[in-house]
């Protein structure tokens, strides 16, 4: 036995020194992907929970979801076409897949605010790879677009509005805003839990940016001053998304621009999961 | 061949919320707060295990126990790989089953069946994997018809049952339990003890922190009594329940 750190027995006895030595923490935070895609089944069952469980016992479900957008499509595709004195069968499609791509970045970012404190019992109880949490929380929202995206072909069709193949340009866009939601939520998941000013601050903004970012007013309109629209990221982010949907040419940056976002995001996220990723257990 | 090895592990947190000036008044005269200390920024820390180095090899069931605040939950939380220590370093040998909170992974509005599912995903188990031992989970529980019940019908016994039997229906390496056995009766008590025993004949170890020193008495072999994050005495049960005993006599 031994009492107050006294040896009595063989069994507190000299340390081994053949363990292996622990990884350094740039190796753990590769880990942490690799574990959580590898546990992909995980945080796509999860994330449908999150789902079903907030519809559960009501009589839409998750189309309540699609229904809410329609209605917010429907009366802002007929006011603002008033408004701006638009064509509504060019309006309303142009209007309709700016909100969808627009609801989905602004909730992936919110979300991603509470990528880990929303999930802070699980953190504190049971040892996952954190990037389950986040991949969780994109993928909820990639399903709620999901929802949302029956509205499209709906749209479409009322306003005789057609498609071509350069709509299938919408898969890498989609994947890249995927890519840029994961390292956002990462990034913003953990400055939340660190401090929580963060997430009311970007929701702040987030209601200013929807106003000042071409989302359901068209970037033509800014005229000479069209550039700032240009070179606004969350525009560059919609528009590689809307621009092949509607069959119109992408606006000058906007690949350049979420191509940039992309891997930089990637390599700074990269540094500050590795160095504080141990750190979120004690911060949540 | 399941093995824990702590070695110099230290874990604190910092305090940032706290209101710093009120606290730092109160570091002058902390009545409990043997573990309350200042880091190199003069932030507030609490040391909730100081320094520790011991192993715990397969076969052991060891007994946690000390007083409020000593360390427990947070040392079976690093245990569990959680917490990630401050400093030193945690070998371990085998997979990690943690039943630190009942309520992990379970949600209110599933039923007992459902739940089964859910806690195993959290445990990693793939759900074509956890089908298989579904049933067995269940006859385990003896909830009869409660098992298709939404769980926010259970009794807290009623729920300790689903818990633990549906987080040990595959063998665990290294089962860590926090206090919340208690709730369960007699009767499930005896065969959950039945379960741990065979699990730790079968090269695997145990740790369970308990302010019951009868209960302690039943399932474990050896003790480690903590106090303010420290080491008072880790060795045969018998001998650290002497120790634990004659300090409380003390004060
Ligand atoms: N998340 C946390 N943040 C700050 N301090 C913490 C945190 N968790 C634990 N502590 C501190 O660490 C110390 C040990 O706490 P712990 O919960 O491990 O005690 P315990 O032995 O389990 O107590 P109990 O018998 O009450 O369950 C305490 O001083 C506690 O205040
Ligand atoms: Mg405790």
């Amino acid at each position: 036995m031994t009492v107050a750190g006294k040896p009595l027995s063989a069994q507190a006895g000299p340390v081994q020194t053949n363990r292996p030595a622990t990884p350094n923490r740039g190796r753990l935070a590769l880990r942490d992907l690799a574990n959580g895609m590898n546990q992909h089944w995980l945080w796509r069952a999860m994330a449908m929970q999150d789902i079903v469980l907030r519809y559960r016992g009501s009589v839409l479900g998750p189309l309540w979801l699609t229904f809410s957008t329609a209605i917010m499509i429907a009366a802002m595709g007929f006011v603002y076409s008033q408004i701006f004195h638009l064509d509504p069968e060019r309006y309303v499609p142009f209007l309709t897949l700016g909100l969808l791509v627009w609801q989905f970045i602004s909730s992936v970012i919110t979300d991603g605010c509470s990528a880990f404190m929303s999930v802070q019992h699980a953190i504190q109880q049971v040892r996952l790879p954190y990037t389950v949490h986040v991949l969780r929380s994109v993928f909820r929202n990639l399903l709620i677009l999901g929802h949302n995206a029956v509205l499209i072909p709906i749209v479409f069709l009322m306003m005789g509005h057609g498609i071509g193949w350069e709509a299938l340009m919408v898969i890498p866009g989609l994947v890249l805003l995927c890519i840029n939601g994961f390292w956002i939520s990462i990034l913003l998941g953990m400055l939340s839990a660190r401090f929580r000013d963060v997430p009311p601050i970007v929701a702040a903004l987030l209601q200013v940016i929807f106003f000042v970012t071409p989302v359901f007013w068209t970037v033509e309109t800014l005229g000479k001053y069209r550039h700032v629209g240009d070179f606004n990221p969350l525009f560059a982010a919609i528009d590689v998304v809307r621009a092949p949907l509607l069959g119109e040419p992408f606006a000058p940056y906007s690949w350049q621009i979420v191509g940039t976002m992309t891997v930089g995001g990637l390599l700074v996220t990269a540094v500050f999961f590795s160095r504080f990723r141990s750190r979120i257990a004690y911060w949540v | 061949m399941a093995s824990l090895h702590l070695q110099d592990l230290t874990v604190e947190f910092p305090i940032y919320q706290a209101n710093g000036r009120s606290l730092k008044k109160a570091l002058f005269s902390a009545p409990m707060g043997t573990n309350l200390a200042r880091d190199a920024a003069n932030r507030i820390l609490v040391r909730a295990l100081s320094h520790l180095t011991l192993t715990i090899d397969k076969g052991d069931r060891v007994g946690l126990i000390g007083p409020n605040g000593s360390g427990k939950t947070t040392l079976l939380k690093t245990l569990a790989g959680i917490y990630e220590p401050t400093s030193g370093a945690l070998h371990t040998q085998g997979r990690v089953s943690a039943l630190l909170d009942v309520q992990m992974g379970m949600n209110p509005d599933a039923t007992g069946r459902e739940n089964i599912m859910l806690r195993g995903m959290y445990m990693g188990i793939h759900p074509k994997d956890m089908q298989v031992h579904v049933e067995e989970v269940v006859e385990f529980t003896e909830l009869g018809p409660y098992i298709d019940m939404p769980v926010r019908t259970y009794s807290a016994g009623m729920m300790l049952r689903l818990a633990f039997a549906a987080s040990t229906c595959v063998e665990p390496e290294i089962l860590l339990m926090d206090e919340w056995l208690a709730a369960g009766d007699s009767h499930f008590l005896a065969k959950a003890q039945k379960r741990m025993e065979d699990f730790v004949q079968r090269s695997s170890l145990m740790v369970l922190a308990s302010h019951s020193l009868e209960l302690l008495e039943k399932w474990c072999n050896k003790g480690l009594y903590l106090r303010n994050g420290n080491v008072i005495a880790y060795g045969p049960l018998a001998e650290v329940a002497a120790v634990y005993q004659q300090s409380l006599a003390e004060t």
